[in-house]
């Protein structure tokens, strides 16, 4: 009698353990980003991000309006954890491509997330397009990307060209008060993201019937060491306003040149890139005061929606610094993965993708309704701000349903 | 054309390109003595462009005060390279040397990178940031203005050291020809690690004042390492003279043939002169 009770607390024993290996299960997330060369600060900032997705949607947290973040793991997958496992693309195209192949050889990870420039996530993506393995792209904004038909491609970031849509919304609007916008000024860097974000400037002059008028074209080559001949082309062309497409190390570089230049303008406005890194704000104070650039985060959200608070205190234990727009497109993204694979049929990469194409996701962490995709898998639901430097400060200023301070115009007086 | 514009390209172009000149003359300097192509030159750079802003953020110290300290530690860096990484592979082929140099580049990015962390760093608040002179339409940053006479004074001090001092005639001799310094009495080694700490303290110099106007990251040397590669066949392998006109040369291209031709175009246009100056002087403008 004695041994039988042995046996059957060590039935019980074995029994509990084997659930609790099954509660334990993982999911393993492939993620491409530049985690050394010169994108490296991006790349780390981006991983540091997804680690607190990780831990938001594996743990248990009272975040309101945000789904999964409540449960434990993937609910419909017995709990299931996500593991994130992260390739360095050291910002190169090449490297890039050889990581996704990597990844997809090792055959442990369910879905790829990636890559932080445009020029690294078109052909990442066409690897795993090739092998019909299922994408997600977090951040890359060239709208491009999302114009391949491709079917196991998905962007949860608004593109360029959600981004020029809202600056010439918001030039019509400071037109209509009588601000002077017309001339512009188009400066960027000469890749997939640069030339792109161009493209969509060109064809909003264009639909504008003459309302604006494009007074320089200044492309610029990534890495410059100078950009004395940029920066007199532009003052040269007398711009009303300059639109950037650029990143940090070049973004600092223009900002210096156009102060000791004695460049002056109306509005100094930014694509996603080095404007939206904090460090730009915090380090180069008055130089860049008055900048503005699209927005999908800033700290002013927090007095919009309080339950970020929390989501931005996790980042700044990790990385010291307020979430930015990047980084939480990022953030969205681990969550639109999470959904995905709770309402997946299985984990093979055909139902994840299917799961994907059909994502209608609420949650409250940008602008927008949440996400959903389109038939070439682009986000739909999502909607950017226009944020100003002001004292060293992110604070959006446009347009009024976001807004929490008064603009100042012109950006120099 | 606006004529203020003209001149402004011109004067940007002459204040860039003695930046440009600097670094190359350090290069330069290593490679006339012992024909080493120092592949690390950027990553010296780097190491400059840190330590000036880390006394700058940790001490307060402006970088136009640490520039001495940044110059002498440089010095010993160089000496340093040379006593553990050159030496060592002295009189075994010259690509050795080269490989041994490009290890030491990816070894010492790669530790800041570790130690110090991949974020760009700008320096805002010190006396030459930001601060600009303006006269008759044209503007002078006073960052690259000193930046640029700082330049001139370091080139000509190394000019006037090599060709008036002892040792700058035992440096010349080396160059010349090793073997014969050597019969002569001249301790080539000696010769040859103060070359390596000169070239590198030419380069603390740059990066010292360069951190007003750049952004410091561990990546940084690299933008400029391979502009001045170009700089120092332009102008003559070894030939400290001909880097020095050629990094002119190279920032007035730069900025004047930027601004006309196209700023996409501007690194192409050095690219090309320099195929149209090596494919009619294979030793460069100045080689001999």
């Amino acid at each position: 009698m004695k041994k039988s009770i042995y046996w059957v607390i060590l039935l019980a024993l074995v029994l509990a353990f084997s659930s609790t290996a099954k509660a334990a299960e993982e999911i393993e997330v492939a993620l491409l980003y530049p985690l050394s060369g010169a994108l490296t600060e991006a790349g780390k900032r981006m991983k540091a991000v997804y680690e607190v997705a990780a831990e938001v949607i594996n743990g248990s947290y009272d975040i309101k309006g945000v789904p999964y973040a409540k449960t434990e793991g993937i609910p419909n997958k017995g709990g299931a954890k996500i593991v994130l496992k992260f390739y360095d693309t050291q910002g190169s195209p090449e490297v890039g491509k050889a990581e996704t192949e990597r990844a997809l050889q090792e055959g442990s990870a369910k879905l790829i997330i990636g890559a932080y420039q445009s020029a690294v996530s078109k052909p990442t993506s066409f690897v795993a397009e090739r092998n019909k393995f299922p994408y997600l792209c977090g951040v890359s904004s060239s709208a491009a990307l999302t114009e391949r038909g491709l079917k196991y491609f998905f962007r949860v970031a608004p593109t360029d060209f959600h981004d020029s849509r809202m600056f010439f919304t918001f030039l019509d609007d400071m037109k209509k008060q009588g601000k002077d916008v017309k001339r512009i000024a188009m400066v960027y860097e000469r890749t997939e993201f640069g030339v792109h974000a161009m493209k969509e400037v060109k064809k909003r002059i264009a639909e504008s019937g003459g309302s604006y008028e494009l007074v320089a074209d200044v492309p610029y080559e990534y890495k410059a060491t100078d950009v004395n001949a940029e920066v007199l082309k532009i003052k040269a062309a007398k711009p009303d306003v300059i639109i950037h497409a650029t990143l940090f190390s070049e973004m600092t570089l223009f900002a210096k040149t156009y102060q000791n230049l004695g460049v002056k303008t109306n509005a100094n406005i930014s694509f996603c890139g080095g404007y939206q890194n904090p460090k730009f704000a915090s380090q180069l104070g008055n130089t860049v005061e008055g900048y503005m650039g699209s927005c999908t985060f800033a700290e002013d959200f927090i007095s919009k929606k309080a339950h970020l608070k929390q989501i931005n205190e996790m980042y700044k234990a990790k990385t010291g610094m307020n979430l930015d727009g990047i980084a939480m497109e990022g953030f969205t993204t681990l969550f639109v993965a999470a959904d995905a694979f709770n309402r997946a049929k299985d984990l093979s990469p055909d139902a994840i993708r299917d799961a994907l194409a059909t994502t209608a996701l609420q949650i409250e962490t940008m602008p927008g309704k949440g996400v959903k995709f389109d038939a070439n898998g682009q986000n739909i639901w999502i909607d950017s701000t226009l944020s100003q430097i002001q004292k060293g400060d992110y604070k959006v200023v446009w347009p009024n349903e976001w807004s929490t301070t008064a603009m100042t115009w012109p950006m120099r007086p | 054309m606006d004529l203020t514009i003209l001149l402004q390209l011109i004067i940007s172009g002459l204040l860039i390109g003695l930046v440009f000149s600097l670094i190359a003359v350090g290069l330069t300097l290593i490679w006339g003595v012992m024909d080493i192509l120092n592949f690390a030159h950027g990553d010296f750079l780097m190491l400059a462009m840190f330590t000036s802003f880390m006394m700058f953020n940790h001490f307060g110290l402006d970088p136009i005060f640490s520039l001495p300290m940044i110059v002498v530690l440089l010095f010993f860096i160089g000496l340093l390279t040379f006593r553990f990484v050159i030496k060592p592979v002295l009189g075994y082929p010259g690509l050795i040397a080269l490989l041994a140099t490009f290890g030491l580049s990816i070894l010492i990015r790669n530790l800041v990178l570790f130690f110090l962390g991949p974020n760009y760093r700008v320096i805002n608040q010190s006396i030459l940031a930001g601060k600009t002179l303006s006269f008759g339409g044209l503007y002078f940053s006073l960052s690259q203005t000193a930046a640029a006479l700082g330049c001139v004074l370091m080139t000509y001090a190394i000019y006037l050291f090599l060709s008036k001092s002892k040792f700058g005639r035992a440096l010349r001799a080396t160059a010349l020809d090793k073997d014969t310094a050597l019969l002569m009495g001249i301790n080539t080694n000696r010769v040859f690690a103060l070359t390596f700490g000169l070239g590198a303290a030419c380069v603390g110099v740059a990066g010292g004042f360069l951190v007003n106007f750049y952004a410091v990251f561990p990546e940084v040397g690299l933008n400029f390492a391979i502009l001045c590669f170009v700089i120092v066949a332009l102008g003559g392998f070894g030939n400290i003279m001909g880097a020095f006109l050629a990094g002119i040369l190279v920032g007035l291209v730069e900025n004047v043939g930027g601004f006309f031709i196209g700023p996409e175009f501007k690194y192409t246009l050095v690219f090309v002169l320099y195929l149209i100056v090596i494919s009619m002087r294979p030793k460069g403008l100045f080689g001999w």
